[in-house]
Parts: structure tokens; C-alpha cells; sequence
């Protein structure tokens, strides 16, 4: 068995910037918009619907035009989440809706956590930042849908189908962005179908990206903003199921199939008695280099807890995504610049021990919303005045809640059982102990080991390959499509083959020619832009289709 | 040249279908619903006419519930003028109430070619809009695959089993297209911006009767397990056995 030292941070391509910020004008065939979101997800949305609400009862800015653009084909498609959601954004957002007409699922009754082993689970008392009482089971994808519907009623311009492929910059200003263009042909050329992209100036441009944004890092990377700690991430893989046995709680697990030296752990939540929620979420600070969040969540299914529940159902949909981990620490020190906001995910308002990220998101963006009413108000789009959303957000019980968990995930980071000790701790004394900040260093540079990866054969049924996991996330991006994904140029075969035990899509393959990229394959999880590849932007509608993830 | 196009709204084909509880419907949870995709090509058909033409309107009108506004708007987002919803609540089975109620709107509005799907993919009647062109009494070309339109008069190719049809008609007249009639567009954002200034009538109406019901629904017969007979020469006495025994298809 080989323990070779691996080293992803070496063969990691630097971002790239030149593609990501440009500084040509927008085009004189553009579309002139007020405020364009780049998202249309939690975090976009909610600001985008804020906006217009806000706008509609002012004589002034009452029409102002308000974009919001989407990578996936329709509204909901690429988001993904447990998803255990606290409603107060959500009535803050909609005062008028009825609590029961939410998009929400079952509320949280019972709940159980439970440290396990291969073959045994323990339950464990519910840390107090875990418990859930009066958050509900919902589906990500629904609650998008739902706002996405009340967004277009609005007079909201949702552009589904388009991603931000740049930022337009003039000076120190974002003045806008502008698509990817379609119908590329695998060498770069306009092909059939070919339609270039669109430039859209805008006053003010959010950058709701979601996890791992590549505007939001080129954004941050050219203001030259830092966090006290680099953002660090985990990924989730997770999977819908039909049961045949109802469920009546909500899950959470720690311990096998992880290694003691990884930090995640596993939910399974009911949606509907009979339809089920499951996922495995692991921090790429992980250090066996063979590891597969993929195949863990296969082998967990197995186990005696789940396989119960689990037997004679069918799988309904499978996806992946990663979660910005870091917490208080690794926010940017300031997320707005000239004409330009970042909010949601692609800042990192995510609170790991209690594993809460959508409220936060809306909250940021309704808090982004406001800021920026008031600079158009007073014709003023700059960063001292959209800095209002800086100081909204910082006094908010986003940052609040962050900032009282702040190491919590960080303890973690010499594995689990130093980090349970320490976050026992933190809990009983409200964050004070230890109160200074634990260091954290980016994920590429975790030290890793190859190993030889334990064999696993799906059984078509309870679990599944690669290949079918991707045929269940709806991915039907046409195979002729340009790679979107960047290696560097001297991938060697250690870091490529943890590249393929990372990627749950199967994108990698380490061949007799090298690496290979099937590019078609991805669902946007963006797991090796973390430690590898760089995700940039590619054809709208390409990716996943998620329905009720 | 005024055009007008029928269009329907119909879950993706891609969505997993599943029967409601009460077995006469579908579950329309997790389903996304699309603009039929044989009314896609109606409708492109009828901007490539009016383009070409160098003017003229693009009329999309439609049978549904409130949802089936955003159908239109996919329609106006690609570039027809104006769309027009004839409101019910439900959505019948028969499509002999829903082919009057369009003629009823399309009667008298001067259109010189109306375009439909040639089937929509949800029922599969195949039937609505040969209907509305008998109810109109107008000459009809069904399942069209290639389209000429000029002076009054239309061409029209339709793909039959080992050739090519060509029908010659005079407008006005219905044509329900067919795949490979074109490629539809995609919607620019300059269009998605403009569908929503477009105007949408809401017209609710009351359908005729039906004459047909849904009974039930029932998924197809989940598919058996394969099996190998054997292997080479000596197997095929043993797969013709089971060809004309099991499968009872010799």
C-alpha cells in the first residue's frame, strides 16, 4: 500500500481573473437594467423581491427595472440543500403570506442524532446548537420556485438560462456583467444553434452566486478584500428517496463511514413520511487523498440504521453541492464595492454547528436590498453608501450567530475527537473558550496521502455509480459542449486519481493519455475549484436538474 | 399577414409522471411544466413567417388555468405580439370542447394561418387542431414538416412512410407541425424583458360538456428482468420457444 504524499495545492491553477473581470464598456447592444442578481436562488431572490417591493411604494424609483439571471435552465434547478430551513426570513419576506402557505415542508417534531460505527449507533443527547424545534424539512428547489413565481409577479425580469460568464469594470466600478454565449461548438467555435452573449449594465450588481462563485473570488481577488481566515468548504452529496417505511424524525449522524481525521456527518430527513431527504457532507480538509464522498454515502446506506428505511424504496434524484464551512472568520472584511454586492452563499453566511445557510441568505440579500434602495434613492452607488449593507448585516443575528459558533467548525480541523472536546466547551460558554481565533490554512493545502480506496461495487439498487448518480440529477448537457473546467497543464497521476475519488459526477479519469475531463458530466458542486480545477461558467441550462432537491 | 398559433401547456417530457391519489390524474408536485414542444415549432414556424414577410402578427391563444400564463410568455418571449388565455378551471380530456372553444376565439379575427402542435405531448390526441380547422371550415394540412407560405397560397410537405407528401392549399387554412419543421429559439433576454410589457388577455370561459373522462390511469407494465437463453447455434431453437411461448410475439 502506497502513502505517497499528495499535494492538490501545487497543481492548482491560479483563478482566472483576465476571463472573470473585464474592463471592456458593456456593448451598444446591451440591456441598461437597474439592479442585476447573478443567482436566482435564495439569496438573490429574496433581495431581488425586497428590491421591487421597496421600489413599487416609491414615487421615485417606482419601474426601475430589476434582472435576475440564472445558470440553470429553469428557476430551482441547480440548488440544493438537507434542507432543515428556519422560516424567519422567509415571514419577514412575505408578512402577507399565510405561515401554513410557505413553501415549506413538515415541521421538525422529533429529531435524533447519533454517533456511529460500522455496524452499531449510539444516540446521543442533541447538541443545543443542533435542535430544531420550529424549523422545517423543505426542499430547496420548491422554496425557489415558489419565490421565483412571486418574483415574475412582481415584474421582476427572471432570465433563467443565462449565467454571468464576467464582471464589466470601468476604473474601480462594476458596471455589469455579461452571459456566456451558447452553441459553442468542443473547439470554442460558434456551432449550430450559436448565440453570442448579452452584456447588461446595471447600477448595482449582486453577486449571488451561490457556494464557491467565481465572480464573487475574482470580485474579491481584484479589491484585494481578505478574511481573517480563508474560506474553507465541505462537500454534501445527497439523494431523494421514495420509502416504503415512513420516517418520523429528523436524523443526523457523526462518526463511520468517516475517518476520524475528517470532519462531516450525514442527515436523513422526511419530507413526506414516505419521501426522504439523505446526504453526507465531509470538509475537503479531509487527509486520505482516496476518499469518495460518493461511495460513503453509498456504503452509509447500508448500514443497519438506514438500510431498514431504506430497502425496497427507489431513488428519486441524486445531486451534489459544496457548503462554504469557514464561518465568522472567513468573512470578507467588506462585501460590497463600487456598484457592486456580494450576499448568500458566495460570501459565506453559513453556520456550520447548528448546519442552518438558507435564512442567512435571504436575510443578506434582503439586507443588500435595502442598502441599495436607499444609494439609488440618493443617486449614489458607491461603496461608502452600499456599505450600509455591511453594517446591516454585521449588527444582524446573521453575523451574530456566526460569531457566537465562530471556531466551532474550526476545532475540528485535528479530527474529531479534539474537536468534540473543544466544542463542548465552546457551547457551555457561549463561544468564550476558547475565544481567539483557530487558525485555518485553504483546503488545497490539507496535507494528503494516497491510499489504495477500498473496493466498492454498487448494487444498481440501494446504491449507485457514478454514472448513474449523474443520470439521476436530470444532467443532460449535450456531450459536443467546451470544458468549463481548468486544470493546470502537468497533472500527475496521484492528484488526478484524487480528483476522481473527490468528484462525485466522474468528471475525472486518469487514462494512458492522462487526465481526462468529462466535462458534460458536472453538476456545478464546484468541489475541485476548491482544491484543483477552476469552474467557470459555461452554456445556460448545462448542469443538473434538480425538482425537489 | 396575421397568424394565429394554438399552444398548450403540458408537463416537461422529461418529468417522472406519477398518478394522483385520487388515480384520474397526475401528481403535478416536483413536475415542470413546458410549452408543448410541437407548438414550439408552431410558434417559431409563425415568427419565421412574419419575419420573413416583413410584418404581419403573431396571436398565441391557449386553453388553462392561470399557470398556463406563463406558457404565453414563453411564446411572447420568443417574439409573438400578444397572447390571449381562455380561462377555465380544468382542463378537460375530450378535446371536442376545447377545439370550440379556440375556433369560437379564432372566428372573425381575420387570422390567415393558424398553426398548432400537431399533437400535444401530455394526451396525445392528435386531434385539436385538424378540429378547430373542420370547426372553422377551413382546408387543413396535418403534421407538417416543411411550410411555404406566398401569395395566398401555402406548400406544405408532410413525411409519410417511405416519402415525402406535398400539399398544395389556399389560405386561410390550419397547419399542425411536425419535429423537424425547424428549430425553435431560444428566448433572448431582450424578449424575456419585452414578453412582459406584451398584452395578455384573460378571457375566462365556460367549456361545453365533455364527452369523454378520464376512467383511470395506469402506468405501463414495469419492464421483466432479461434472460439468457444460451449461447451461439445450439441456443436458438431455445429462443424461438421462448419467442413464441413467453413473449408470444412469432
Amino acid at each position: 500500500m502506497t502513502m505517497a504524499p499528495v499535494d492538490p495545492a501545487a497543481r492548482q491553477p491560479p483563478l482566472p481573473r483576465a476571463q472573470l473581470i473585464l474592463t471592456d464598456p458593456p456593448e451598444d447592444e446591451r440591456i441598461d437594467l437597474d439592479v442585476v442578481f447573478v443567482g436566482a436562488g435564495p439569496a438573490g431572490l429574496a433581495g431581488a423581491i425586497e428590491l421591487a417591493r421597496l421600489a413599487q411604494n416609491d414615487p421615485d424609483l417606482k419601474g426601475i427595472e430589476i434582472g435576475v439571471l440564472e445558470k440553470a435552465a429553469a428557476l430551482g434547478e441547480h440548488s440544493l440543500s438537507g434542507a432543515v430551513v428556519n422560516p424567519r426570513a422567509l415571514r419577514e419576506l412575505f408578512p402577507d403570506v399565510d405561515p401554513a402557505e410557505l413553501p415549506l415542508r413538515t415541521p421538525v417534531m422529533k429529531e435524533a442524532v447519533y454517533f456511529m460505527t460500522q455496524r452499531g449507533a449510539w444516540r446521543l443527547p442533541t447538541p443545543p446548537t443542533m435542535r430544531n424545534h420550529g424549523n422545517h424539512v423543505a426542499s430547496l428547489c420548491e422554496i425557489v420556485r415558489w419565490m421565483g413565481e412571486r418574483a415574475e409577479a412582481m415584474g421582476i425580469n427572471l432570465f433563467a438560462g443565462y449565467p454571468a460568464a464576467s464582471l464589466l469594470t470601468a476604473g474601480q466600478r462594476v458596471v455589469g456583467v455579461r452571459t456566456t454565449p451558447s452553441g459553442l461548438g468542443r473547439d470554442g467555435k460558434p456551432g449550430a444553434g450559436f448565440s453570442p452573449s448579452t452584456d447588461i449594465a446595471a447600477n448595482v450588481t449582486v453577486l449571488a452566486e451561490g457556494t464557491r462563485g467565481p465572480l464573487a473570488q475574482a470580485f474579491a481577488a481584484w479589491q484585494g478584500i481578505t478574511s481573517p481566515n480563508p474560506q474553507v468548504f465541505a462537500l454534501g452529496v445527497k439523494e431523494l428517496w421514495e420509502t416504503k417505511r415512513p420516517l418520523d424524525r429528523v436524523i443526523h449522524t457523526l462518526g463511520w463511514p468517516l475517518p476520524r481525521d475528517a470532519f462531516g456527518g450525514s442527515w436523513v430527513y422526511p419530507m413526506e413520511p414516505n419521501l426522504i431527504s439523505l446526504g453526507l457532507v465531509v470538509g475537503l480538509d479531509y487527509h486520505d487523498a482516496s476518499l469518495d464522498v460518493h461511495e460513503l454515502l453509498q456504503r452509509l446506506k447500508l448500514h443497519p440504521l438506514l438500510r431498514p428505511v431504506l430497502e425496497g424504496g427507489e431513488l428519486i434524484e441524486w445531486g451534489a453541492k459544496t457548503i462554504p464551512e469557514g464561518g465568522y472568520y472567513a468573512l470578507p472584511e467588506r462585501r460590497v464595492g463600487d456598484g457592486a454586492v456580494v450576499v448568500g452563499d458566495a460570501v459565506g453566511f453559513v453556520d456550520v454547528p447548528s448546519l442552518k445557510g438558507v435564512h442567512y441568505a435571504m436575510q443578506s440579500g434582503m439586507y443588500a436590498a435595502r442598502a441599495i434602495f436607499a444609494a439609488l434613492k440618493a443617486g449614489d452607488t458607491s461603496a461608502a453608501r452600499l456599505g450600509e449593507y455591511d453594517r446591516m448585516v454585521n449588527a444582524s443575528y446573521v453575523v451574530r450567530d456566526m460569531r457566537r459558533t465562530r471556531n466551532m467548525r474550526l476545532a475540528f480541523k485535528d479530527g474529531f475527537w479534539k474537536g468534540a472536546v473543544r466544542a463542548g466547551l465552546m457551547t457551555a460558554t457561549g463561544g468564550r473558550i476558547p475565544g481567539r481565533r483557530i487558525a485555518m490554512a485553504p483546503d488545497a493545502t490539507a496535507a494528503r496521502r494516497s491510499g489504495t480506496p477500498p473496493t466498492f461495487a454498487p448494487d444498481g439498487q440501494l446504491t449507485i455509480s457514478k454514472l448513474d448518480a449523474v443520470f439521476k440529477s436530470g444532467n443532460a448537457t449535450r456531450d459536443d459542449i467546451p470544458s468549463h473546467l481548468l486544470p493546470a497543464a502537468d497533472v500527475d497521476r496521484a492528484t488526478a486519481e484524487f480528483y476522481a475519488h473527490l468528484c462525485p459526477a466522474g468528471v475525472y479519469e486518469w487514462t494512458a493519455d492522462g487526465l481526462q475531463v468529462n466535462a458534460p458530466n458536472c453538476v456545478d458542486c464546484k468541489a475541485t475549484d476548491v482544491v484543483g480545477p477552476r469552474w467557470t461558467p459555461r452554456e445556460g441550462g448545462s448542469g443538473p436538474a434538480y425538482k425537489r432537491m | 399577414m396575421k397568424i394565429a398559433v394554438c399552444i398548450k401547456r403540458v408537463p416537461d417530457t422529461e418529468a417522472r409522471v406519477k398518478i394522483a391519489a385520487n388515480g384520474a390524474a397526475i401528481d403535478e408536485s416536483g413536475v415542470k411544466f413546458i410549452l408543448n414542444p410541437y407548438d414550439e415549432f408552431a410558434v417559431e414556424e409563425a415568427l419565421r413567417l412574419k419575419e420573413k414577410m416583413g410584418g404581419g402578427e403573431v396571436v398565441v391563444v391557449t386553453v388553462g388555468g392561470d399557470v398556463s400564463q406563463e406558457t404565453i410568455r414563453t411564446a411572447l418571449a420568443m417574439g409573438a405580439d400578444r397572447g390571449v388565455l381562455l380561462k377555465v378551471d380544468a382542463m378537460p380530456l375530450d378535446p371536442v370542447p376545447v377545439a370550440r372553444a379556440l375556433a369560437d376565439e379564432l372566428r372573425g379575427g381575420g387570422f390567415d394561418l393558424i398553426l398548432c402542435g400537431k399533437q400535444a405531448v401530455d394526451d396525445s390526441s392528435h386531434a385539436v387542431g385538424l378540429m378547430v380547422a373542420e370547426l372553422l371550415e377551413l382546408p387543413a394540412v396535418g403534421a407538417v414538416a416543411k411550410l411555404e407560405i406566398a401569395d395566398g397560397k401555402g406548400v406544405a410537405e408532410r413525411e409519410i412512410e417511405g416519402g415525402v407528401e406535398v400539399v398544395e392549399f389556399t389560405l386561410p387554412a390550419v397547419v399542425t407541425a411536425d419535429k423537424g419543421l425547424n428549430e425553435p429559439r431560444y428566448p433572448a433576454l431582450k424578449g424575456i424583458m419585452a414578453a412582459k410589457k406584451k398584452p395578455l388577455d384573460t378571457k375566462p370561459i365556460t367549456l361545453a360538456a365533455p364527452g369523454l373522462e378520464f376512467a383511470a390511469l395506469a402506468y405501463p407494465p414495469e419492464r421483466q428482468a432479461g434472460r439468457i437463453v444460451g449461447e451461439g447455434a445450439e441456443a436458438v431453437p431455445a429462443l424461438i420457444e421462448a419467442l413464441r411461448t413467453e413473449a408470444k410475439v412469432l
